[in-house]
């Protein structure tokens, strides 16, 4: 294996990596705070991808890149917050949760694709990349795109990170997460912030959508595939914390990079999930979990 | 409360079954029989999923992968090797209970949101599987043509599908009295005292991994066989049965039917099997609507149709015993 090989691997999986803490940190967040797993998180990366075509593409409004990522963050937060208000704040009192939000979440997945697949049509659609052209580093070449991916990525999840440490909404919503009533007690408006952490979320799973949209060809199911990895991701890093699940998105798409390479795109899947049932087994509450369960 | 539940139960339950055996004879069409026919398996199917996600409490979500075990497993037995159909069934039943025990394995000392993590894993490892073994399962395509049911000189599928109809109600019962047994047992008991109190029920001598295993391999035995039963049906095995479409229409039988109820799921299987089908001209709507009114359900019916309808068996009794106490104050007056 030569140097450049390595090397290919390496930024191949750190193009992944950044991609899957983008979605891992959204799931995260709504599981901290809410303590519910959202199963339309895949859904919100198709409706980023296709709310920002729909206003940069010259086939929509065309308006450019810029505005159409504009939009679609923006869209993707409001609708986010009317995901909340709709999937999850009529059951926060019922003892199984949990169990109602999987399922409300499911059908609102199914509800979005089927809607996306009605107003867009299933043809397969590409998104403008957010650089043009290639760029070649140490002797091996990468699109300008994944470059830029690879450099924003770690900057907004770095920004996610000083919002939840450095703000008084971001210590609220991390107090949420560590103590619901003692919050409350404190005149935390919890059930405002319940809304804030669902459009965060939304709205980094509509820039994954973006990224994405660049990268492959987008469908109305596009979506369903990355939320898988990213499942694997908070499993692996364990769900409980922020910066578990960046860490674990890093060296998973390093791993399947390898993986990839190695044995295969065929076994890479089912390679990872042996991996981490396997971490699950020794650590049930995830690799770099702490002792919530 | 429970009492009166216990002694209506033996009626409605008769009532159930005499409408089953009548009703292939008033839906004489090959389509209803073959909407019937679904029903019947789904209803199979989310019952015994009830029994690890609503008396178990375990949020098991690999249950639709016994499933698809058992139609894969029918179709490996009965087609590649040549078992007969007949002993396939059962034995594709028997696998699912292996898979079972495999995944009860990582989860013994799991809780809550991992279970459904590893599960949901778990189910996507089995996808994979299946997929990439295209020798075996045919991949993407799937396997076709396995071998349907038959008895010396009769086909099941003559007389408009009448014999799986009835193998298919055969079959619900059985898993229904299981069910209904297991619960009532005191392992069922156990179960449930896990669920909700699980410190307490340790405390008490029961085996947590031991209860967890037992709820996990029960409620795959007749997944797996339904599996093969359905494998048998429609005569394709495929990689659809995995899928996310499936899951959220059996989940949703489960919860819209009522979790904890056994019945509930089967009422919500022809409900929603029909429903769903009677909006199959249009499209995408279609999934639309469905979604729509299934939160609809969760938000107005918590616990479900079953609850609505115990609901609904109260409100009788209250207005005839209304009646009565109102008869016996004028009496006394």
């Amino acid at each position: 294996m030569t140097a450049e090989t390595v090397l290919y691997i390496l930024v191949s999986g750190v193009v992944l990596g950044s991609l899957y803490a983008l979605m891992a940190v959204g799931l995260a967040l709504v599981w901290t705070t809410l303590g519910i797993f959202n199963f339309a998180h895949g859904m919100f990366i198709t409706l980023g991808a296709y709310f920002a075509w729909t206003v940069a593409d010259g086939n929509g409004l065309g308006w450019g890149l810029a505005a159409g990522i504009a939009f679609s963050v923006a869209a993707l937060a409001a609708l986010g917050c009317l995901a909340e208000a709709v999937l999850v704040r009529p059951f926060l009192k019922r003892d199984n949760l949990v169990l109602v939000a999987v399922i409300t979440t499911l059908a609102a997945a199914t509800f979005l694709e089927n809607a996306t697949l009605l107003s867009r049509g299933g043809r397969s659609k590409q998104l403008a990349p957010l650089a043009e052209g290639n760029i070649s580093m140490f002797g091996i070449g990468l699109s300008a795109h994944e470059a830029a991916i690879v450099v924003i990525a770690p900057l907004i999840l770095y920004s996610v990170w000083l919002f939840l440490q450095r703000t008084r909404t971001g210590s609220a919503l991390r107090a949420i997460a560590q103590n619901q009533e003692a919050a409350l007690l404190a005149g935390i408006p919890v059930a405002r912030l319940y809304a804030l952490s669902f459009a965060l979320a939304a709205s980094l799973a509509g820039l994954v959508g973006i990224f994405l949209g660049g990268i492959k060809f987008m469908s109305p199911s596009m979506g369903t595939d990355p939320m898988v990895k990213a499942l694997v991701v908070v499993i692996f890093g364990g769900i409980a914390s922020i910066s578990g699940p960046i860490r674990a998105a890093y060296v998973i798409g390093l791993l399947e990079a390898v993986c990839i390479y190695s044995i295969g795109i065929y076994w890479t899947q089912a390679a990872l999930f042996v991996v981490m049932i396997a971490v699950l087994m020794i650590r049930p509450t995830g690799l770099f979990g702490g002792q919530r369960a | 409360m429970i009492k009166t539940e216990r002694s209506f139960e033996g009626v409605y339950l008769a009532l159930a079954i005499g409408a089953l055996l009548i009703a292939p004879f008033i839906l004489t069409e090959s389509y209803t029989r073959h909407l019937l026919i679904l029903a019947l398996i789904y209803a199979v199917v989310a019952s015994n999923w009830d029994l690890s996600l609503g008396y178990g409490g375990l949020f098991n979500f690999a249950h639709l992968a016994f499933f698809s075990i058992g139609v894969y497993g029918y179709g490996i037995m009965a087609k590649s090797i040549g078992i007969s159909p007949w002993l396939a069934i059962p034995l594709a039943g028997l696998l699912s209970v292996a898979a079972a025990m495999i995944v009860a394995v990582p989860i013994l000392r799991l809780g809550g949101i991992y279970i459904i993590l590893v599960t949901f894993a778990f189910s996507q490892l089995v996808l994979q599987i299946v997929v990439s073994q295209s020798d075996i399962t045919g991949g993407n395509m799937g396997m076709v043509g396995l071998p349907p049911l038959k008895l010396p000189g009769y086909n099941f599928v003559r007389d408009g599908k009448l014999g799986y109809y009835f193998g298919a109600v055969i079959l619900l019962l059985s898993s229904t009295f299981f069910l209904r047994w297991l619960v009532n047992s005191p392992t069922g008991l156990s179960i449930v005292a896990l669920r909700d109190n699980a410190d307490y029920a340790v405390s008490r001598g029961i085996s947590l991994a031991k209860q967890r295993v037992i709820t996990l391999t029960a409620s795959a035995l007749f997944t797996g066989i339904a599996g093969g039963y359905y494998g048998a049906y429609i005569r394709v095995a495929s990689p659809d049965a995995f899928g996310m479409g499936l899951l959220s229409l059996l989940l949703s039988i489960l919860l819209v039917g009522g979790t904890s109820t056994i019945y509930g799921p089967i009422l919500a299987a022809f409900l929603l099997t029909f429903i769903s089908e009677a909006m199959v001209d249009l499209g995408p709507w279609r999934h639309m609507i469905v979604a729509v009114m299934i939160v609809a359900v969760l938000i107005f019916y918590p616990g479900g149709i079953w609850q609505a309808a115990t609901g609904f068996n109260e409100f009788l009794k209250r207005r005839l015993g209304g009646r009565v106490a109102r008869k016996t104050s004028a009496q006394s007056t």
